[in-house]
């Protein structure tokens, strides 16, 4: 008798299962890439799900414009490395509105840089499923989501409406109007995604390791600080300090920690340590109570 | 290198990167209010590795009798859940032990909302069953115990809660105890544990009570630890449900899935049930390389010797004991939609990786809640637990589901708004007559009948071949309705 699996094998395999379901019930199904740890993970469960072949799927990259640069280059060389191809949307009328994410308030620029964009680059492509890569210990509205998760006409999720999901059986018959969003991650957990990423020796955007970086202190949170863009406040000041970020956003909604991890185990020793949660590092959440349930209502991710 | 191997390597590999050996799925039930999420709250509170900007939000939060902070708000995470001071949907929680992976799932008691139970019972690998010390077992208790007698489960901790509230009674816990007894010995549960309990205070939660001196028996988390994980029981013929077709130029035809039961070696003979066809393994691809053997739990590709034309929907199975290609089932289910069952509405039903049109179905009896008796019926709405004879447009490969758990459940859709309407399990097989055995005065609907006609707007694409399908479906349903026997047969 062999070892019985182990729980990252396990997970591996139940997201291959699900990515498999989906591509073979779906019709137009795309990948949901936002460049982060999650999403290289998601990546490469994929490239596992349909081996020999490449995944039948575009990547999908909703760019607010507002992602760190090496954020973008990280996209564009997974792209081409391997092969696939990637779709970058950006929502001309929000730029053209100026709307960002200095001068607006954060609910405001993720409505329109982020909700908005994204329900128009899946219509205009007529995707009927998308692949993303949520996790259910990331958030408690999150905790209750299905895998396959059915949003109606405008890409709205009902909580209260969600079909039941049993056994392994996936049930991806669409109603009229129906989308859907798959998460091949939802019973991942952080600590599994980074001692995934160890175990696999995936690259993932160097901003995720500690370094040197430009910082400013506001409300007791580090941002970084990466273009000319970034507006210093009155008392502010930019100074070195050896950051990394737990969870990648757009800058400058999203916070870095103090840290010393500069290599993956490192990263997955301080992962397993953490006393605190990676979406504090999120301004976005924080802007109100049940914000999360809120936005996905609205079709956010 | 094999996945298995590299299980073997864990323990040369750094500590912080090793893998843990396990999961265990932990499932809460029972009736409205008896306290499962605040069990659940306190389980995550005393035992686990909850954030402590998360422990701080709780103490900042609501209190609950005695000043405790309310722990159900660690699972409640739904604005309308938090408003209402009730669970409607399954909240789903991990944390790590030394050894395994925990995975909570907090269903809710809500009569309303049974049909999110039944999908997180189906999840679980054991469940915690709650009463309320004062009220004792209720009509949803025993409902959802049947729902986990359906989904399979054999293990059950019956946790006995709100102690505090009940002056920590020895006499009052052990009626529940004895009348619990009598609910798993109807359900065949394995194993059914009784625990005293107080969630809000944390009484035989994780650490033992001091008040009630009485019970000398485990801890409701060090009962759990003692569980085996799950899968680590995992027996059974080989079954793999194909999911997809994989190919690599013109030599690699790749059958991929999971396997649901079992273990392969290549070299290994395997059948489709349906058409019969035998093949060996020729190859197990993956990924990360060829294996030798895969076991369940498995994600693969296949390739066999010869080219038997197996597709999605199809079972690779070990020549003995192989699934049935049935047409007429027995069946266990739950209602779970809100609309009742009905005759002249079509259902498909959803198996391991199939759609097949039922071409008729008929209930026979309920469950009667309150005295756990079969009853004969007809008719079935939201929440009922029913027994029902399902035929089906053509035949599909299944087992029963106490030989094969994946492979012998299924839920039923709705053909036209997609939802599904019931989850239910096989408890009784009819094979297909062989072909040209058909028998007299049934209409054969044929895909030559369909093609030239109805279906000539329709290619041979995947979106064309539902929609073919479909509409074959439809037709077979308004013979029926006109009182003319169908058979369909859609092979090409
Ligand atoms: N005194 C006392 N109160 C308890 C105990 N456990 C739960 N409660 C209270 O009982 C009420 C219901 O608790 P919940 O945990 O929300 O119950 P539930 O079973 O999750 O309810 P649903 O999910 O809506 O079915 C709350 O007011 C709790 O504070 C206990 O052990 N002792
Ligand atoms: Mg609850």
């Amino acid at each position: 008798m062999s070892a019985p699996l182990s729980h990252l094998d396990l997970l591996e395999a139940e997201s291959i299962h699900i990515f498999r379901e989906a591509a073979a019930q779906f019709r137009k199904p795309v990948l949901m890439y936002s460049i982060g740890k999650d999403s290289t993970v998601l990546l490469h469960l994929a490239r596992k799900a349909f081996f020999p072949e490449k995944p039948p799927f575009p990547l999908l990259h909703v760019d607010t414009t507002w992602k760190f640069r090496e954020m973008i280059a990280f996209r564009n060389k997974t792209a081409r490395d391997l092969g696939l191809d990637l779709i970058v949307h950006t929502n001309q009328d929000g730029l053209a509105r100026g709307i960002n994410p200095i001068d607006h308030a954060p609910s405001v620029y993720t409505d329109v840089m982020k909700t908005a964009a994204l329900k128009q680059a899946l219509d205009m492509h007529g995707f009927d499923a998308a692949f993303g890569g949520a996790r259910r210990d990331e958030e408690a509205s999150r905790a209750k989501e299905r895998v396959f998760s059915f949003r109606a006409a405008g890409h709205r999720w009902d909580p209260r409406k969600q079909r039941p999901e049993m056994w392994r059986l996936l049930n991806g018959r669409l109603g009229s109007g129906e989308t859907v969003r798959v998460f091949p991650l939802s019973n991942w957990t952080e600590k599994d995604v980074w001692r995934y990423l160890a175990r696999e020796k995936l690259d993932v955007v160097p901003l995720y390791f500690a370094a040197e970086r430009p910082t400013v202190e506001r409300n007791g949170q580090l941002l970084v600080v990466d273009d000319e863009r970034f507006k210093l406040e009155p008392g502010e000041h930019v100074e070195a300090r050896r950051v990394r970020f737990r969870t990648l956003g757009c800058y400058p909604l999203t916070a870095a920690v103090a840290s010393e991890a500069s290599d993956i185990e490192g990263v997955v020793a301080e992962t397993l340590a953490a006393r605190t949660s990676e979406r504090v590092g999120r301004l976005i959440d924080h802007d109100q109570s049940g914000a999360m349930e809120k936005k996905k209502q609205e079709g956010y991710f | 290198m094999t996945a298995l191997t590299r299980i073997d390597e864990a323990g040369s590999t750094p500590l912080a990167t090793a893998s843990l050996n396990g999961i265990l799925r932990v499932l809460t039930c029972g009736s409205v209010d008896d306290g499962k999420s605040t069990l659940i709250g306190r389980l995550l509170w005393d035992a686990s590795d909850l954030f402590d900007d998360q422990r701080a939000t709780l103490e900042r939060g609501r209190r609950i009798d005695g000043g405790h902070p309310d722990y159900s708000l660690l699972v409640d995470g739904l604005v309308a859940e938090r408003e209402q001071g009730i669970t409607i949907d399954i909240a789903w929680r991990y944390f790590d032990t030394a050894t395994r992976r925990f995975v909570v799932i907090d269903s809710p008691g809500h009569e309303q909302y049974t049909r999110n139970m039944a999908s997180g019972a189906s999840h679980a690998d054991v469940a915690i069953m709650l009463v309320d010390a004062r009220a004792g077992i209720k009509k949803q208790t025993r409902r959802h115990a049947a729902i986990l007698d359906l989904v399979g489960l054999k293990r059950v901790v019956l946790a006995v809660n709100k102690m505090d509230l009940a002056g920590w009674s020895e006499p009052r816990f052990r009626e529940i105890e004895r009348d619990f007894q009598v609910i798993a010995a109807r359900f065949h549960f394995d194993e059914a544990v009784a625990i005293p309990v107080s969630a809000a205070l944390g009484d035989n939660v994780a650490r033992p009570s001091d008040s009630m001196d009485w019970y000398r028996g485990p801890t409701l988390l060090s009962h759990l630890e003692s569980l085996p994980s799950r899968g680590a029981e995992a027996a059974g013929p080989f079954r793999m449900p194909v999911q997809t077709v994989l190919r690599q130029g013109v030599d690699f035809r790749g059958l991929a899935g999971t396997v649901s039961s079992g273990v392969i070696h290549v070299g290994d003979p395997v059948v489709d049930p349906v058409s019969g066809r035998a093949a060996n393994v020729k190859r197990i691809a993956t990924f990360d390389g060829d294996l030798r053997r895969a076991a369940v739990g498995q994600a693969i590709v296949l390739q066999l010797d010869t080219d038997i034309d197996v597709s999605r929907g199809a079972i690779l199975a070990a020549a003995e004991g192989r699934p049935h290609p049935a047409r007429d089932l027995g069946t266990h289910l739950v209602w779970l939609s809100d609309t009742p069952f009905d005759t002249d509405n079509g259902y498909l039903l959803r198996t391991a990786t199939d759609l097949v049109p039922v071409s008729a179905m008929e209930i026979t009896s309920r469950l009667d809640l309150e005295t756990l008796a079969e009853h004969p019926a007809s008719t079935c709405a939201a929440n009922d637990i029913v027994l029902a004879r399902i035929s089906l447009g053509r035949p599909t490969a299944l087992d029963l589901f106490r030989n094969a758990g994946e492979t012998g459940s299924f839920m039923l859709v709705d053909p036209i708004s997609g939802a599904t309407v019931a989850g239910g399990v096989v408890t009784e097989l009819a094979g297909a007559e062989p072909k040209g055995a058909r028998k007299a005065g049934v209409f054969v609907l044929s895909r030559d009948n369909l093609e030239g006609g109805l279906c000539a707007d329709l290619g041979w694409g995947a979106a064309d071949q539902v929609e073919f399908r479909r509409r074959a479906n439809e037709v077979a349903l308004l013979l029926s309705a006109a009182g003319i026997a169908v058979e369909l047969d859609l092979q090409s």
